[in-house]
This record gives C-alpha cells, structure tokens and sequence, in this order.
C-alpha cells in the first residue's frame, strides 16, 4: 500500500445541487486517485448533513474539503483545481416537474409575450412611426400613403428577421450551434448570484470553513 | 415606380432590422429574462421564452403598424357583442397584467443596473429595513401610474 500514490486530485464545482439531505463529497467535487482503494473512501466522505427545515443552502470552504481529505489519511497529498468555495444546495425532486412548475412557466411565457409586444409598441407611438412612414412614403414615391404600403410590410419582416437573426433559433430549431443571448445571460446571472452568496456568507462567518 | 417601390423595400428591411438590434440589445442588458427564469427555476425553458419575446415583439409590431381593427371584425364576423366582452376582455385584462408586469420589471432592473439603490443605501448608511423600501417603491409605482390615468394626463401631454 505505502508504494502506492498517494495524490489525490480535487476539482469542486462551484455549485452543487443535490437532492439527498446527506452530501457526500463525490456529490460536489470531481476526484482522481491512482490509489483505488482510497479514491473509493474519499468519494465517500461526508461533507455535510442538511437538517430537516433548516437551511437549504451552505457555502463550503475547499480549504474544509482537503483539511476532511487529510483527516483520511494524513500521508495523503491534495492537488487542488478550480474553485476555492463551493456552494450547495438542496433541491427537491418536485422542483422540476407538477402543475405549479408548469404555471410558472406559462407566467413566464405570458409576461414575455405582453411585455415585448407593449415595449415595440410604445417605442413605436414613441417615435410616431406612421408620420415617420408617411413622410418617407411620400418623399420617394411621390403620392400620399394610405398607411399600408411596402414600408410598413418590410418593416414588419426585416423586425421579424433582424429577432430571428439576434436570439439565434426558429421555434425550438437553432440556427447556429451558438448559445442563444438569453442563455449566456442566463449563466452570467447564476454566476453573479452564486458570487454574491459565497461572498455573504463568507461576510457573515457562515462559509464551512477549516477549522 | 418599380424602382422607388424597390428602395422604399430595401429601406423597411433595414429599419426593421435595426430596430430589432436595438430594443434586443438593451432588453437583454437588462437581464429582465434570465431573472424570471432563474426566480422561477424554469431555466429549462428559456428557448419558450424566447419565442414568446419573438412572437410578443411580431404581435406588437403588427397592432400598431397596421392597426387591425379586431374588435370590428369579430363583431362583423357573427360573435354576439356579449361573448366578444368577455373574449375581448379577457386579452385586454391579460395585456394589461402581463405587460404591466414587465413594465415594473423593468423599470426597477434598470434602477438596479444604474446602481442608483445600492449607491443611494450607503450614502444614507441604510442596513436594514430594504423590503419596506421595495414596498415603498412598489407602491409609489401603482399609485403614480392610477393617478397618471385617472387625472388624464396623458391628454395634456405631461
């Protein structure tokens, strides 16, 4: 056993979710041994135990994670990679399927719906598009607009292809295999806000620190 | 007439096109989007999303470019006036709830990107008591905006 090597190599994520109360730390990190036998036990370790009705959420120092390593085996050698807090969080199973999760997203799809058809047409009375139409009608053609002309129909496609073109898909199909702009500004929030938690709770001493 | 019919198309295309760049562009500075997403945990469905904000935006678009007149035309088309209450009601309660949503969504996630609450709670020193700011806000909005409304203000242009 004492030829074997002992370095283990430590990845945490930066935020776990997990659905079982007791968090293992296979659950929040990626490791890598060439000791089997202790890659098995160290995947095992427990990080933390979530309390029936109490906090859903605690940020674990990576510091508490090896210090917990080296409480294994004091010849062990930890090689960390990545993050230097974790955070993790309890979720229930129900969070992502039933009836209230269905209307929640039918809220969200309807504020969507209205709130962008309200915006464009508030920017549109905003700027007085039909003087702005009508003038121009008259200005290249020479004859009154009857406020339905190729103006106002190419208008409306070149806005239909200009959003097509900006949020990258049809429907469900995309057009490259880019993310779409709501999807990076989608993890760009959830990053900023798993910042702001590690960093509160470090601010009021909550952070699963080594001792 | 060709011609002018040709460069009146071109110049539609490329309003349209412009237009979409800029009002996406500072929607989605804004992040309103991915935070009903993320409060909601619905972060699966953010393709729906998107389509409903292409269809909102085409929806808008069309009613007040070409100003359709749907009311007349259902009431043309044989809908007894009593159930085109209801019918038409309904949207206008829907537009006006959702949209209004949005709106207020809005306005405070650009109060927020301008910083203008942080930066104003430190220099009050302000700790505690932020959710009855919020509730302060909130309210002030709804009151501003019924009394926007009710004195018609609007009719007097501000």
């Amino acid at each position: 056993m004492e030829s074997k090597n002992k370095t283990i190599y430590l990845k945490p994520k930066r935020n776990a979710e997990v659905t079982q109360e007791a968090v293992f730390l296979k659950d929040v990190a990626s490791l890598t041994c060439g000791d089997e036998h202790l890659l098995a036990k160290a995947r095992a370790l427990k990080v933390h135990q979530f309390r029936e009705g109490g906090e859903r959420r605690i940020v674990v120092s990576n510091l508490r994670m090896i210090e917990m390593l080296q409480e294994l085996d004091p010849g062990i050698s930890v090689e960390h990679v990545g993050e230097t807090d974790t955070l993790i969080r309890l979720v229930k199973t129900d969070q992502t399927k039933g009836f209230l999760v269905w209307a929640k997203v039918v809220f969200v799809a309807l504020i969507s719906f209205f709130g962008t058809a309200f915006t464009i047409m508030a920017f549109h009375n905003d700027i007085g598009i039909h003087d702005v139409f009508g003038r121009l009608y008259e200005l290249i053609m020479g004859q009154q607009s009857n406020g339905f002309t190729t103006l106002e129909v190419t208008y409306s496609l070149g806005l239909a292809i200009g959003i097509t073109l900006f949020f990258n898909h049809i429907g469900g199909r995309r057009i490259t295999s880019d993310p779409t702009p709501i999807e990076v500004e989608m993890r760009v929030y959830e990053k900023d806000v798993d910042d702001t938690l590690i960093e509160t709770a470090d601010r009021e001493g909550k952070t699963m620190d080594a001792s | 007439m060709l011609l002018r019919r040709i460069i009146t198309g071109a110049l539609g295309i490329s309003f349209g096109m412009m237009t979409a760049g800029g009002v996406f562009t500072v929607l989605l500075a804004v992040g309103l989007i991915p935070r009903f997403a993320g409060k909601t945990h619905t972060g699966r469905k953010v393709m729906l999303y998107e389509t409903m904000v292409i269809l909102g935006t085409l929806a808008g678009d069309i009613l007040s470019v070409f100003e359709p007149q749907i009311g007349t035309a259902a009431l043309q088309a044989g809908i007894p006036g009593t159930v085109w209450q209801i019918l038409g009601g309904s949207i206008v309660l829907c537009y006006g709830l959702f949209a209004g949503i949005f709106i207020g969504s809005l306005a405070m996630a650009i109060a927020e990107m301008l910083d203008s609450i942080p930066i104003f709670a430190r220099r009050i020193g302000f700790r505690h008591g932020l959710g009855i700011a919020v509730l302060a806000m909130a309210l002030g909005k709804a009151a501003g905006s019924l009394y926007y409304f009710w004195e018609r203000i609007f009719l007097f242009g501000g």
